[in-house]
């Protein structure tokens, strides 16, 4: 510990080594996290006492590979603490785990900076916290063992009587641990696995091209079919496989959250209790690694708004503690996370006002419920009463939207007062294929994704409603959609100019909806999304290329932007 | 740079411009010659269906799919304002890398027909005439003089260069 720069010297030399070092410290440190927040729960399961200990053992074996004696010295004195723990001769009580908690906490912040430090840049000076956990370490020990000599000695008989049965245990475990890994793991760059993700999903449209090519869907030769059958099966299959080592479990998320509940709870002063359900749902790693912040924010919001304090609970003959519930599932090709809570739920009253005060709303308009709830995702609009450090600083549900429709999905809103909130967030299994219905216009494709689709039909003359002489908007039972006409906003030669001879497409992006006039419908498709390129960044209304299975590249639509443009279209007429 | 580099030592007033010279593809637009410098270019694929892109320059032609990937078309003739003309079966897309900083993109560009690879010696390289001030030559590398004809020399990065924010002039 004398010399940190020594200590980093082998972690330098051996970048992947310590790459690894730090991917599977981060890995056992979120197990640690878990199994105590487990074991605050049951304290007195020994066995959740094992699995903490194992995963130290491992960072402290880790570290001394590499030889960063700060870390080892450290994993190894919490060791120590639950190798008594193990044995049952210290039981762990609240003080204990905080103590573990805290940590956790100062090795990730160590390892994190590690990389930095090996470059030669300055860390966080963390001495003076470390030496703060040891000797909370030793006085914990001290503490559990009585003063007098005899069991003093018992204590230090048991410390060399364990070594022998311990130490083969020990080996037993990380021999394990270790074939295991070498069967079922292989740590790849993530660089790598994308590359090859694109390649399938090129060999999956290369084949689709094949298949659909007209000499080939001429020919009645049987045994050719039988083999371009047997391609494609396998090709298929090859997707389904990439695309698979692409999904991690949500669990590591929820540990997170847990964590972030537990600490919140405290510092609030509101009991809480969180359930978790589904943390072995896998999604894309990338909708993983962007889902954690809106979850956080969620979370907090729930704790820091939406649960009463134990008073107000007790009053309104609810239990103290609150319940929260956070739980992941598939539904229909999707992934649901939902975050439910059981506390006051929306005060739409007071969200209104407030809107009202910040100009969100113009005066005098009439908004139903579920309006007056989508507020809440409004850029810059904040209920809280007082701005806390984590809540009420406007930044809130509406970057918690903006990360969701990124990644292509939907959040919702079920709330009641008194009885609590529940958000549910839906969002797609990968981000590399969108399920789209393909749309004609002229002899253009464009593929607009299923989720924003609200519905489709022939509109009858009568339901199309012009604005000095332009067809402007759609009545669908009693409501009137802005329309906009794809071929005319995008200028496509050969689109078809009456409205009722085509087909009106209602989609619907954050709460507002907007009707699509186009040529016709030509049915349902999974299509693999690419992105067009910087050059096309501004180019509204859509949101990529896909292509197509005859190898032609079909827009994408973004409801949004087209949303941006009916309204454009519509001042443009009443100008 | 070196192509910037060569044109201003030109405009300065040596015979020609040092080390522009290398391999050029050569190519025509109408009765006219022009060449890219052959480290560019990629590949040359035959006109494929190109999906038109909306609220862009009447230039772009849209997007193509090259073996999975998407990217930009260009058609040259309208970018040089020449009139435009039929595709035919010599009309090809030549695939170059454009350097558009900070980020660079592969992009197709429409011409009428390929030529073939020229190996353009520095002394073949005339420095670009003065047209009298106008912001016209910046984008070229310079004039060649090859078996009696000349080659224009693009700077490719800077006739497309101004096409890296086409989507903010065009909206």
């Amino acid at each position: 510990m004398s010399s940190t720069h020594n200590e980093l010297e082998a972690f330098a030399a051996d970048p992947e080594l310590a790459a690894m070092f730090i991917a599977d410290a981060a890995d056992h440190l979120g197990t640690i996290e878990a199994t105590i927040l487990k074991l605050e729960a049951s304290p007195a399961d020994l066995t959740l006492v094992n699995d903490l200990f194992r995963p130290f053992h491992t960072v402290k074996g880790n570290a001394g590979v590499l030889g960063i004696t700060s870390i080892q010295d450290f994993a190894h004195k919490l060791e120590t603490l639950l190798d008594l723990a193990r044995a049952g001769k210290h039981p762990m009580g609240p003080a204990e785990i905080d103590l573990v908690l805290k940590t956790v906490d100062l090795l990730k912040l160590v390892i994190d900076e590690l990389p930095a430090r090996a470059a030669g840049q300055p860390g966080t000076d963390v001495s003076a916290r470390r030496r703060e956990l040891m000797n909370k370490v030793d006085e914990l020990i001290a503490g559990a063992a009585p003063p007098p000599s005899p069991s003093q000695g018992t204590l230090a008989a048991a410390r060399t009587s364990m070594p022998s049965p311990a130490a083969s245990v020990d080996e037993a475990d990380r021999a394990r641990v270790n074939r295991d890994d070498a069967r079922s793991t292989v740590k790849v760059d993530t660089k790598k696995l994308d590359d090859l993700v694109d390649m399938v999903g090129e060999l999956v449209i290369a084949q689709a091209i094949l298949a659909e090519d007209p000499a080939l869907l001429r020919t009645a030769d049987e045994r050719l079919n039988r083999r371009l059958a047997h391609v494609k099966r396998i090709t298929s299959d090859l997707q389904r496989d990439t695309m698979a080592m692409r999904m991690v479990p949500i669990r590591q998320t929820f540990q997170k959250m847990a964590r972030l509940a537990r600490d919140l709870s405290r510092k609030f002063e509101k009991p809480c209790h969180l359930t978790l359900a589904g943390e072995d749902t896998e999604l894309d790693r990338k909708v993983v690694e962007h889902i954690t912040d809106p979850l956080m924010h969620m979370m907090r919001n729930a704790i820091d708004h939406g649960i009463e304090t134990p008073e107000v609970r007790k009053a309104a003959g609810k239990p103290a503690t609150a319940e929260l519930r956070l739980s992941a599932f598939h539904r229909g090709g999707f992934i649901v996370v939902e975050i439910a809570d059981d506390g006051a739920g929306l005060d739409t009253e007071r969200i209104l006002t407030r809107a009202r005060a910040q100009g969100l709303v113009p005066d005098g308009a009439q908004l139903t419920e579920a309006e007056i709830q989508q507020l809440i995702f409004q850029p810059g609009f904040s209920t809280a009463a007082q701005v806390t450090e984590l809540s009420g600083r406007g930044v809130g549900m509406d970057v918690v939207r903006r990360n969701i429709d990124a990644l292509r999905g939907r959040i919702d809103i079920e709330t009641m007062r008194g009885r609590g909130t529940m958000f549910t967030i839906q969002l797609p299994l990968t981000l590399a294929i969108v399920d789209g219905i393909l749309l004609a216009v002229g002899s253009d494709r464009f593929v607009i994704p299923t989720f924003a689709v609200q519905e489709s039909f022939r509109p009858l003359p009568q339901q199309v409603q012009t604005m000095q002489g332009r067809p402007c908007m759609v009545q669908v039972r009693d409501r009137l959609y802005p329309l906009l006409h794809l071929g005319e906003v995008f200028g496509i030669a050969g689109a078809r100019q009456r409205i009722s001879e085509g087909t009106v497409v209602i989609c619907h992006d954050a709460g507002r909806a907007v009707a699509l006039a186009v040529d016709e419908l030509l049915g349902k498709q999974e299509v693999v999304i690419k992105g067009l390129g910087d050059m096309f960044r501004t180019v509204r209304g859509i949101a990529g290329g896909a292509i197509l299975g005859d190898g032609r590249i079909g827009l994408i639509l973004d409801t949004g932007g087209l949303l941006a443009l009916a309204g454009k279209a519509a001042s443009q007429v009443a100008a | 740079m070196e192509a910037m580099l060569a044109v201003a030592n030109g405009s300065a007033g040596t015979a020609h411009a040092p080390g522009a010279g290398g391999k050029f593809l050569t190519f025509t637009l109408g009765h006219e010659e022009y060449g890219v410098p052959m480290l560019k270019v990629r590949e040359i694929i035959k006109v494929m269906d190109i999906t038109q892109v909306p609220q862009v320059p009447d230039h772009v032609l849209g997007v193509i799919n090259l073996r999975g990937k998407v990217i930009p078309v260009i058609d040259l003739r309208r970018k040089f304002a020449l009139p435009a003309m039929e595709h035919t079966e010599r009309t090809c897309i030549i695939v170059a890398d454009v350097d558009l900083s900070p980020v660079r993109v592969m992009m197709g560009i429409v011409v009428d027909s390929v030529s073939e690879v020229l190996n353009v010696s520095d002394a073949d390289i005339d420095e670009t005439p003065d047209f009298g001030g106008r912001k016209t030559t910046d984008y070229l590398l310079g004039l060649a003089r090859v078996k009696g004809t000349v080659k224009i020399l693009l700077d490719l990065d800077r006739v497309l260069g101004s096409d890296g924010q086409l989507g903010t002039r065009a909206i």
